[in-house]
């Protein structure tokens, strides 16, 4: 990669994110306007091969279900307001297994909050979004590379179990320009939307074990489709809970579990002898990257873990998590929800947190709770 | 294989009480597709919530379920993605899917996405026990919830006509559905139909009572408008439009400096910010930008966080300014709390600031005016640090528009000396 020249730009996450997704093969952006993701809504304007500007956020979610449907790939941002909105239909996507990126770059609340101050709070509303608590896949860019490279990695994860997917950021990630140099950026190539090729019968729910049925698009001249939002068997049409049902429906956990290895993308960082463990994601991991440089220039031995698949959380962070005996996790919300997903509410001695809301978590902020603990 | 014979109704048992409106309908619309000569593979029937959402397990062509009230959403997607006019896309809804999405319809008949609505009304929920919906006559509302007798039912077919709909009609359940289905399906563009039914379990149990009690008298609208096409268009990269800033100045600089830009929303305080950014780069160094304002943008503060670094930066954040450049009291206000005793301080000489605090007051604004002071005041600043050469900031100004006034401003700053 790094024979290419350099070709130095001052750049934001929006523009990594869309192109990106843009060349990865996403052909629809289906947009509502909603600080802070109003640069993602901008830059798809320019680059995506269709534009379309949504009345609402719901709307925005079911235009980008039935794009989905016919074999587009639709991508969406928002922030909390509108994603609460479009909640249901992202149930409705996950049950007919419609693939989607949706970008939900975070912003303080409760409710409205303050639009043009970032946050981190929406990582437990993820974890519960679908009911029944099925895991919706989410990625979480750490910096402008992982702009770049995770948000094609969605889009290759809805794709390959058919689900949407989100993409968590925040306002800091998609609206701060930095210095860059773009002959980094590695290749994305396109991304094939692959599609049943057999003979005989087409069961638009008929899947291998923990697997994403083959798709067709509705609308094509040689099986029918049926996609259904209710519980279902493997022609489509709704049912009870039958036996065959219920299986099809655990199965929707099932591909994603099976499949979250492939896509598991940790930044981890261990130090030899190190007994604190510094843990975070999104915006809050630079500050936890200069945090660890400074405590061990000063001498200390401390690991990091940046979790950029976020959702289910993948097996590889608990096997990290155990070789801690403390461990420290960085997020900007007030009450550590990442800890608490990983943790419970039980407060426990050896598991801290660096929270706060209104503004960027400071890497002295970090180095004052590692250091207050070492003594 | 499913052929034109054969139509999209299977040969099940209908699954709706007897009685039901919703069967003589989907009968009626089987009929309609074969005379049409259309292929059931041709045909999408996305179904709502409700009764009427039932008819996917008697339906031989495509089919898709989704939510309440949302069908007719998730239909524009559909019809937009196949962009195909051989394809007739089906929606299927009863009048509470019909209220709860009305504005899913108006939309669509404002864009007039080649479609079909078939609204089957029977004037209630039937599916969750006859309760009122925004298509319930006020006759229908005396036992149930007399409290709204006063409060009329919408018109949507006359909604959807002024929304756009290029055919509109409401036609009681019978022998005349047939010729209005068939004008619905074949007419190019927006179309619905509002059939008004029977449900012998919570509503109206005969035709000649639905006449009685039916708000609004049929009726069928037309117009002619053009049809909502979509074209996918293949895009240039949005990295192309990026302009590259190669290294040509040397700088002087061996640790991070944290610079604080304040002013005025609507006053170039971000471009500012971001010029001088793109300016450390033309000097070989790292750098970020960062915005705070207020939620509206033309009216506040703003502020500019400006990180130049020699090595590269990964928090974005700025803890303790080491410059702070404040051109308007907005700007004061905000960041007066984040100076430290370290931070160098360079003010509009206009600033009604503690003038103990040690400081450099130009008058910035009355030099270059307002929208002008924080280009000029990073010039001037440049020019008494020389942290790198003044003239990357004139060169990342002169690709921009504006150019010659930022030019302007940058030449004036350079040249303004400190009062007092
Ligand atoms: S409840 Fe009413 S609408 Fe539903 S199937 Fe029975 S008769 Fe038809
Ligand atoms: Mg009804």
């Amino acid at each position: 990669m790094k024979n290419k020249p350099e070709r130095r730009g001052l750049i934001d996450g929006s523009r990594l994110i869309i192109e990106s997704l843009a060349r990865a093969g996403a052909d629809v952006y289906v947009g509502y306007p909603i600080t802070p993701s109003n640069w993602l809504y901008a830059y798809a304007r320019q680059r995506f091969p269709l534009f379309l500007p949504a009345p609402d956020e719901i709307t925005a979610l079911q235009w980008a279900a039935g794009f989905s449907a016919t074999g587009r790939f639709p991508v969406t941002a928002t922030s909390f307001p509108g994603f609460a909105l479009m909640l249901e239909s992202v149930n409705m996507a996950y049950m007919m297994e419609l693939p989607m990126v949706i970008i939900l770059a975070q912003r303080m609340g409760p409710s409205t909050g303050s639009a043009t101050t970032g946050a981190q709070g929406d990582v437990l509303l993820l974890r519960g979004a679908i009911s029944g608590g099925y895991p919706l896949p989410v990625f979480c860019p750490s910096n402008l590379e992982d702009c770049w490279k995770l948000s094609a990695e969605a889009m290759r994860m809805a794709l390959t179990v058919r689900t949407p997917v989100v993409l968590l950021t925040s306002k800091e990630m998609v609206m701060t320009h930095h210095s860059f140099d773009l002959s980094c950026l590695p290749a994305i190539r396109t991304l094939p939307r692959e599609t049943f090729k057999g003979n005989g019968e087409y069961l638009p729910y008929a899947a291998a074990p923990a697997e994403a049925p083959p798709f067709l698009p509705v609308g094509n001249p040689h099986h029918q489709v049926r996609l259904n939002a209710s519980t279902h068997d493997a022609t489509g049409l709704i049912r009870k809970a039958t036996p065959e049902a219920l299986s099809n429906t655990r199965r929707l956990r099932d591909k994603i579990d099976h499949h979250i290895k492939e896509f598991t993308h940790l930044e981890y960082d261990p130090a030899p002898g190190a007994s604190v463990l510094i843990v975070s994601y999104g915006i809050s991991s630079e500050a936890a990257r200069e945090a660890v440089q400074k405590l061990r220039t000063s001498g200390k031995a401390i690991s990091l873990l940046i979790i950029k698949t976020l959702l289910p959380v993948p097996t590889a962070v608990f096997d990290i998590l155990q070789k801690y005996p403390r461990v420290v996790i960085v997020e900007e919300n007030l009450t550590g929800l990442l800890r608490e997903l990983f943790f419970g509410q039980v407060s426990r001695p050896e598991i801290r947190g660096v929270n706060r809301i209104g503004a960027l978590i400071t890497p002295s902020e970090i180095v004052q709770e590692v250091e207050s603990w070492q003594q | 294989m499913a052929t034109v014979e054969s139509g999209i109704l299977l040969e099940r048992p209908m699954p709706y009480c007897p009685g039901c409106g919703h069967t003589v309908v989907n009968k009626q619309l089987d009929q309609v597709v074969r005379e049409l000569g259309i292929s059931p593979l041709d045909v999408i029937v996305v179904s709502d919530i409700g009764c009427c959402g039932l008819v996917d397990g008697v339906l031989g062509c495509h089919t898709v379920h989704g939510l309440h009230g949302r069908s007719t959403a998730l239909a524009v997607g559909i019809s937009l993605g196949l962009q195909n006019p051989s394809k007739k896309v089906i929606v299927v809804l009863g009048d509470g899917g019909a209220t709860i999405g009305l504005q899913h319809i108006l939309e669509a008949a404002r864009q007039n996405v080649d479609m079909t609505v078939i609204v089957q009304d029977n004037m209630v929920y039937g599916m969750t026990g006859g309760q009122v919906s925004g298509l319930t006559p006020e006759s229908l509302k005396q036992d149930r919830l007399p409290e709204e007798e006063q409060v009329p039912a919408f018109d949507l077919v006359q909604l959807a006509h002024t929304a756009g709909a290029v055919f509109s009609a409401r036609v009681v359940v019978g022998a005349g559905v047939k010729e209005v289905l068939r004008e619905a399906v074949e007419t190019p563009g927006f179309s619905l139909v509002e059939i008004v039914e029977m449900c012998p379990s919570y509503g109206i149990r005969k035709v000649k009572e639905l006449k009685e009690v039916m708000p609004y008298p049929e009726v069928v609208l037309r117009q002619t408008r053009p049809i909502r096409r979509v074209q996918f268009q293949q895009k240039a990269s949005l990295l192309e439009s990026i302009t590259a800033i190669p290294v040509q100045f040397n700088h002087r600089l061996e640790q991070r400096l944290h610079v604080l830009i304040a002013g005025s929303a609507g006053e170039g305080i971000q471009s500012a910010g971001e010029l001088l950014a793109s300016a450390a780069m033309a000097a070989g160094l790292y750098s970020t930008k960062k915005g705070e304002y207020p939620i509206t943008v033309g009216t506040g503060f703003s502020v500019a966080e400006v990180i130049l670094s020699p090595t590269p930066i990964h928090y974005t954040g700025i803890e303790t300014p080491d410059v702070a450049i404040v051109v308007s009291a907005d700007g004061w206000n905000k960041i007066q709390s984040r100076l430290s005793a370290s931070t160098r301080l360079i003010v509009d000489e206009s600033l009604a600031v503690d003038k103990k605090q040690p400081m450099v007051r130009v008058d910035f604004r009355g030099a270059v005016g307002g929208r002008s002071a924080a280009l000029a005041a990073i010039a001037f600043w440049l020019q008494q640090e020389e942290w790198f050469p003044l003239e990357a900031l004139r060169l990342v100004s002169r690709n921009r528009k504006y150019a010659a006034a930022l030019e302007a401003a940058i030449a004036k700053g350079q040249q303004l000396s400190p009062v007092g």
